[in-house]
């Protein structure tokens, strides 16, 4: 039965949290940071056969004005890093960033001189993909985590004092477990 | 194939030398161009080697530019189709530098070489003969460090430009040298950081890519 049918001129009441998150997590744009072979990758995950407009983000923003999710496919050189990281910091906050393939995750096969082993020496990144390349579904499997942490996360409650969360508003049954298993008796609030 | 109605690529046949050799090609291989710069220029064409059906001439090197110019006016070479640097790593004359001329005219490919000193290694330029030769000698000025006189714009190609060496010469580490290049800012504006690896090796950032820093004013 359709929702307006079940609820006649009703309401829903939700979490503002909740309301931000779905918007976000289903509306992420995408940056593509193309530097190697994983870029070819990553255009497959666009275009129709995989049609990552399924999961709302089939809108790739080649401004990093108006992308808020940069996806590092290829390896990365010591030269290009300055130009990457000043693309990061160009980006409106929140972001967040997918390490696509072998190089980007570690330097891959690239063990040199020029190549940095893994984006991670200075971008902050929230899943890394294995593979040389990955498949497209690996990626859409690295966006639905990054759904899945953003609907985790809080994103106005956040605000409320300062970046310190409220006290007793840790979601039930939350998805962001501690290495050892356990909910985190406290959320790193991102700086 | 010889099913195929036509050859629209034009069958190459092997050379005389080596008729066994299934590599040797007979447009490598020149005789008239060679002969007529043993000719021309005489003690300046060092040795002339033929290996599997291919020419390849050692000249000397302050006198390449009037050679390339000869064969490019009057042999047809117009066109340069490559040209690198070679580290030969002995003693004497280190650095080599081919050339790979092409002659669409007559279907010929010839290669030259030059050698230089390790000390100073200086080939004079072919940009001005061969445009194609700009980038290729801002590559070899980049991996070799092998310096063309001449050339007007000679930057590096692949490496940033205040790196310090040239990372195909055979005395470099495939590695890297540690803390040589830097990583960016962990903040716009902040200081340049290192990979763990250099950190590993006490390195520090020594140098800043922001154009506003007082640092930077070499
Ligand atoms: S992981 Fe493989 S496909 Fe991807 S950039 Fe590296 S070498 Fe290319």
């Amino acid at each position: 039965m359709p929702l307006e049918q079940s609820l006649g001129e009703g309401f829903l009441t939700t979490r503002v949290d909740a309301v931000v998150n779905w918007a976000r997590s289903n509306s992420l744009m995408p940056m593509p940071m193309g530097l190697a072979c994983c870029a070819i990758e990553m255009m497959a995950f666009a275009a129709p056969k995989y049609d990552v407009a399924r999961f709302g983000s089939e809108a790739m923003r080649f401004s990093p004005r108006q992308a808020d999710l940069m996806i590092v496919a290829g390896w990365c050189s010591y030269k290009m890093a300055h130009a990457v990281r000043r693309i990061w910091d160009q980006m409106a906050d929140p972001k967040w960033c997918i390490a696509m393939g072998a190089c980007a995750s570690t330097g891959g096969m690239h063990r040199c001189y020029g190549v940095i082993q893994g984006i991670d020496n200075f971008l902050p990144v929230d899943v890394y993909i294995p593979g040389c390349p990955p498949r497209p579904e690996a990626v859409i499997h690295a966006l639905m985590d990054i759904q899945e942490k953003i609907r985790n996360d809080y994103s106005v409650a956040q605000d409320y004092q300062s970046g310190q969360l409220p006290e007793g508003r840790l979601p039930q049954g939350s998805h962001v477990v501690t290495p050892a298993g356990d909910a985190p008796s406290k959320l790193v609030v991102h700086p | 194939m010889s099913s195929l109605p036509f050859d629209f690529t034009p069958v190459d046949t092997p050379g005389p030398q080596t008729p066994d050799n299934p590599h040797a090609k007979a447009t490598t291989n020149c005789p008239d161009a060679v002969s007529a710069l043993q000719e021309q220029f005489g003690d300046a064409v060092r040795e002339v080697v033929e290996y599997a059906n291919e020419h390849t001439v050692l000249v000397e090197r302050d006198r390449i530019v009037e050679i390339a110019e000869y064969l490019k006016a009057n042999h047809g070479f117009t066109y340069l189709v490559d040209l690198g640097g070679i580290d030969r790593f002995t003693e004497e004359e280190r650095f080599e530098v081919f050339y790979n001329l092409v002659s669409i005219t007559t279907r010929k490919r010839l290669r030259l070489k030059v050698r230089t000193e390790e000390e100073d290694p200086v080939v004079p330029t072919l940009s001005r003969t061969y445009r194609s030769a700009n980038w290729y000698e801002r590559e070899a000025w980049d991996m070799m460090g092998i310096r063309f006189e001449g050339h007007e714009d000679l930057r590096r190609m692949f490496m940033p430009e205040d790196f310090e060496y040239h990372p195909q010469r055979k005395e470099f580490p495939l590695l890297g040298i540690p803390g040589s290049l830097p990583l960016p800012a962990q903040r716009p504006g902040g200081e340049l950081t290192m990979d763990p690896f250099a950190a590993a090796h006490g390195s520090k950032p020594i140098k800043s890519y922001e154009e506003t820093s007082d640092t930077d004013d070499a």
